[in-house]
């Protein structure tokens, strides 16, 4: 069944950005134009989740011969699973916010600005959308683009060092990927004209087809798996960031625009999880079983390390940067824990932390615009003067420390109930109690900060003047504290439509069996 | 030997002829005229080569036996080189027009050099014969010496051009010498005993083991990559490139390394792929070495030459001269197709490569003004916004360079590393990937100078001609279709690639 809805949704905000880089209306129009087209998107991919039928897999899907010369076999495949459905819908839910919340902030280039925004909205859907490797490699690469722009250039004092810095450890990541894709095209279409002599379709970019074969075929050698493992993984593990790979995070987030950095933090730290889901899994799943211990454990340190850093950062923004990287040290032993409650909780946590997170950044943003400081020592008994704001902040903190009946608490509590009965990790149940312990510190911090910020005497005569939230930063705000309930109290509508992918690579990988043999030998034909 | 059996085709030659024509007439019509104006020159070579392809496509199809006693030959690989020298020579003409007006040079002498360059290069892809591959080369260099020195007040260019010519002259020398032991090594006794120069002879005879020497064709087969090397501009034969293309007139750069490199790597595949690769396929294992062998020196040589490339290009402060490293490291990757003997992704990769470079050096051109003033990195600081059509255009480019996806340049990327993993060298596509990386480093590194930074103290956004525009505009979306919807063109060199095997089957 061909579908263009997804496709629609993917273009609509590039074709929104180039809108705006043709007609030159005042500042107003341009903002709401944005606005109505991100407004927009959103909308129609409400029908997603609407239309997705839980028990099947890649639904609306498109898939139409791109590039055939050389049997090159690149084909515009897309569709969204179990995996991607609600990550689609987290970006379009977050853009919106996102512009809402620096509605006013941004002065200079705003037109440029937008389009920046708009443009990398197409890119982040469709990273998510991609059934192809190298339609997936192509959204992968262009949404650096603006990103890198935005940091560059409507970022903070020390911009160019962030922005520098975020693409080229993004970019060494993805070009290790970009080997790995060409080795895994290169040995996949080898293993076909083997297994079936020279036909058309053997070579193939095409991911459902390359992940089938990985499971009812096996056709990667363990030594294989091994080196596509890390290629792969490397540009993920980046992006997420694991730790040691996050040192990126901080400068970037702190240096980006408000808009830039919810984007950063709510979708594209996800993209990296997604891709050990939708790649490293399936495709290498010895490999990641081997590897699993070693990756557990980094996550571990991530959330402990990420934790303490956070709890000692004189600057608010820098606060939520480093709890990010404890946030998704939890996502990522929720993937490599195997099992299905771990990697369902991995899912929902990533949920969980684009809401959560963004938010943060958002109420970061709203007392930055006010004061144009983010150090917490600035601040203090704010509860006086902006009880609204206040009120806020408390839910989004406490939705970000996991109390129960918010959302991060469903994340979590399945993260470490998966790795705590998770068979294939050795000492599972002393990581759970590290990470247990990680739960612990971002009380810790982050209940620090809110009373540092907002308890007490007002210390600082400036903040005296300081007034309550607009319309517009409540209507900014008040979409993501209602997440942060809705996702808490009735997380399986969600958990529900994730599940069948979630099986899908569990079965993946435990039915992986993997080549023994070198590759160069002849495999013996299986009857298909 | 009757005449028919020479094979004289007119058609056969068609493209070479038109754009010598153009030439002659550009040079006649600027001696009888007194001048004749800027405009009518360009426009005159925009129809040679306009003709030229015309004259290509109708030669399309009617590939097969040599013409001209086996000097000539008309094949995919010819044809495939041809559109991207014509591609080259076009988009070179369009960025001239503007520079050479203001400069205030003589127009005549510069676009008939420029055609007459292009005619060997046309020569380069077509011979088929080692003495047919020389002349050509002789030709397109001759013409190229001159108008790297065009700017003949200016001693930078100057020095550009007695540089080139000098080192030039040595490699050609080399070239020459190789191809002498070549002749030599094909030698045959018997009842007509004879040595040759001919490429299919020469394909044949190692083929069929008749050689006189094996060794000596190894010994040649060294001496042409030496000078092939210099031409294409790969480490270790690549200190010439960073002077000359610094020095050159900016026009000329971009014409330099993209056209240039383009035909010898033309002349490369023509060679190495197709009579040493595809002889030794049949040959005795003695032949066997010798492929393993400069497949082996090729690789080596990649790897040099994107890494030297790449990492001197970092501490540039010039934007030529950054350029002229990044086209070296360029040169490293295309090296790549022909150590995996895929000529069609060198072609391929070429033609991204010529678009997004000329067009990278279009800009460059129009904001360095007259006399290469602001060519220095510093230049660039803050232009962004105050010039950001042209700030834009070029940062495609850079990117494009960079082989971000979307873009001319990572298709051709795509293909050469997957030829080459394809092929069995999983080192070299992991040291070009590396490679890649770095080269985001310097490529960005404008674009933070262009967005990112303040702006230097004066800048007045150049003005936009009609040509350079019309140029830009073509180049720009050439990049995006190339690189989101390669499938035309790569169609185009499958059925090229069916047609060679055809004719190495015959």
């Amino acid at each position: 069944m061909e579908s263009y809805l997804l496709t629609i949704i993917t273009l609509l905000p590039l074709a929104g950005a180039i809108l705006l880089l043709v007609v030159k209306p005042n500042e107003n129009t341009l903002r709401w134009t944005a606005l109505i087209i991100s407004l927009a998107t959103f909308a129609l991919s409400l029908a997603l989740p609407i239309g997705f039928q839980s028990g099947r897999g890649l639904q609306f899907e498109q898939n139409v011969e791109w590039i055939s010369a050389f049997n090159l076999g690149v084909r515009y495949h897309i569709g969204v699973d179990g995996l991607s459905l609600w990550l689609v819908l987290l970006t379009t839910f977050l853009v919106p916010l996102a512009l809402i919340s620096s509605w006013n902030s941004i002065r200079f280039r705003l037109r440029e600005y937008l389009i920046a925004i708009l443009a990398l909205e197409t890119g982040m859907i469709g990273v998510f959308i991609a059934m192809d490797l190298f339609l997936f490699y192509l959204f992968w690469e262009v949404m650096l683009v603006p990103m890198y722009l935005l940091i560059g250039i409507w970022g903070g004092e020390r911009r160019v060092y962030a922005a520098v810095k975020f693409v080229i450890y993004t970019v060494l990541g993805s070009l290790l990927m970009l080997a790995g894709i060409i080795a895994l095209y290169s040995i996949h279409g080898q293993f076909m004209d083997r297994l079936h002599g020279p036909l058309a379709g053997n070579y193939t970019f095409d991911i459902a087809v390359i992940t089938a074969h990985a499971k009812d075929l096996g056709f990667l050698s363990m030594s294989a798996q091994r080196w596509l493992f890390w290629a792969f993984g490397i540009a993920f593990l980046i992006k997420v960031p694991l730790f040691p790979f996050h040192t990126w995070l901080p400068d970037a987030h702190v240096e980006a625009p408000t808009a830039g950095s919810v984007i950063l933090a709510g979708v594209l730290l996800k993209m990296g999880a997604y891709g050990l889901m939708r790649f490293n899994l399936p495709l290498f799943p010895d490999a990641a079983r081997a590897y699993a211990p070693l990756i557990a454990t980094l996550a571990v340190i991530g959330i402990i390390y990420g934790a303490l850093v956070a709890m000692v950062q004189p600057d608010l923004k820098k606060l939520v940067a480093y709890s990010s990287v404890s946030h998704l040290g939890f996502v990522v032993l929720g993937i490599f824990s195997f099992t299905e409650m771990g990697m369902q909780g991995a899912l929902y946590q990533m949920l969980n932390h684009g809401v959560s997170t963004g938010a943060l950044f958002v109420v970061v943003g709203m007392i930055y615009d006010r004061r144009h400081t983010r150090l917490i020592s600035e601040f203090g008994g704010l509860a006086r003067i902006m009880p609204v704001y206040s009120t806020l902040f408390l839910i989004v903190t406490l939705s970000s420390i996991a109390l129960p009946l918010l959302n991060g608490f469903v994340g979590e509590f399945l993260i470490l109930i998966g790795t705590f009965t998770s068979a294939d990790l050795p000492h599972a149940k002393m990581l759970t109690s590290f990470a247990a312990t990680g739960m612990i510190l971002s009380a810790v911090y982050m209940l620090w900060v809110y009373q540092r910020v907002v308890f007490g005497e007002v210390t600082n005569p400036e903040n005296l003047k300081l007034s309550d939230l607009s319309g517009r930063e409540k209507l900014a705000l008040a979409p993501l504290v209602a997440m942060a309930l809705v996702m808490g109290v009735y997380p399986s509508y969600f958990l529900v439509k994730s599940g069948n992918a979630v099986r899908a690579v569990r079965s993946a990988l435990a039915q992986a069996k993997p080549l023994r043999a070198a590759s160069s030998t002849v495999p013996p034909r299986t009857n298909d | 030997m009757d005449t028919s059996s020479l094979g004289i085709s007119y058609h056969a030659i068609l493209p070479e002829l038109i754009t010598a024509t153009a030439a002659i007439a550009i040079m006649v019509g600027d001696a009888v005229a007194r001048k004749i104006s800027r405009r009518t020159a360009g426009l005159l070579a925009l129809a040679g080569c306009a003709g030229a392809a015309v004259a290509v496509f109708s030669l399309w199809g009617e590939t097969g036996p040599a013409f001209y006693g086996g000097m000539i030959i008309n094949d995919p690989l010819r044809l495939s080189f041809a559109i991207v020298f014509l591609a080259v020579s076009t988009l070179t003409v369009l960025i001239s027009i503007r520079w050479i007006e203001d400069e205030g040079l003589p127009a005549g002498e510069y676009f008939a050099l420029l055609m007459f360059a292009t005619t060997g290069m046309l020569l380069m892809a077509s011979a088929n014969d080692l003495v047919m591959i020389f002349l050509g080369l002789e030709i397109t260099s001759i013409s190229t010496y001159v108008l790297c020195g065009y700017r003949r007040q200016d001693i930078r260019s100057n020095e550009s051009a007695v540089k080139y010519f000098i080192l030039g002259s040595f490699s050609t020398a080399f070239l020459l010498y190789g191809i002498a032991l070549i002749y030599g090594a094909c030698y045959i006794s018997g009842a007509h005993p004879a040595a040759t120069t001919n490429l299919q002879l020469i394909r044949e005879r190692i083929a069929d083991g008749a050689l006189f020497s094996p060794r000596m064709l190894m010994a040649g087969a060294a001496m042409m990559i030496v000078g092939f090397g210099f031409k294409v501009a790969t480490a270790p034969f690549h200190i010439w490139s960073p002077d000359v293309y610094q020095g050159a007139p900016t026009p000329v750069t971009a014409f330099l390394s993209t056209g240039s490199k383009a035909a010898a790597f033309a002349s490369f595949s023509r060679v190495f792929i197709l009579t040493f690769a595809a002889a030794s396929v049949m040959g005795s294992p003695e032949l066997r070495e010798l492929q393993s062998a400069w497949t082996g020196v090729l690789a080596v040589m990649a790897i040099l030459t994107m890494t030297i490339g790449n990492l001197v290009a970092i501490v540039q402060t010039n934007i030529k001269r950054m350029l002229a490293y990044s086209s070296i490291a360029h040169a490293g990757y295309a090296l790549m197709g022909i150590v995996a003997r895929d000529w069609q992704a060198v072609a391929f990769y070429m033609i991204g490569y010529a678009v997004i470079n000329i067009g990278a050096f279009a800009v460059i051109e129009a904001i360095a003004r007259r006399g290469d003033i602001r060519t220095s990195l510093s230049d660039y600081s803050g232009i962004g916004f105050r010039s950001l059509g042209l700030a834009s255009v070029l940062s495609l480019f850079l990117l494009s360079l960079a082989g971000i996806p979307a873009t001319a340049g990572f298709v051709g990327k795509l293909l050469v590393f997957k030829s080459a993993w394809g092929a069995g060298f999983h080192m070299l596509v992991v040291i070009a990937v590396i490679n890649s990386a770095v080269s985001w480093y310097y490529y960005l590194r404008v674009i933070v100078l262009m967005f990112f930074s303040e702006p230097a103290a004066e800048f007045n956004p150049p003005s936009l001609t009609k040509s350079l525009g019309v140029a830009l505009v073509i180049m720009a979306i050439a990049t995006f279709y190339l690189g989101l919807l390669p499938g035309r063109a790569l169609a185009l060199l499958e059925n090229a690639k069916n047609q060679a095997t055809m004719i190495v089957a015959k």
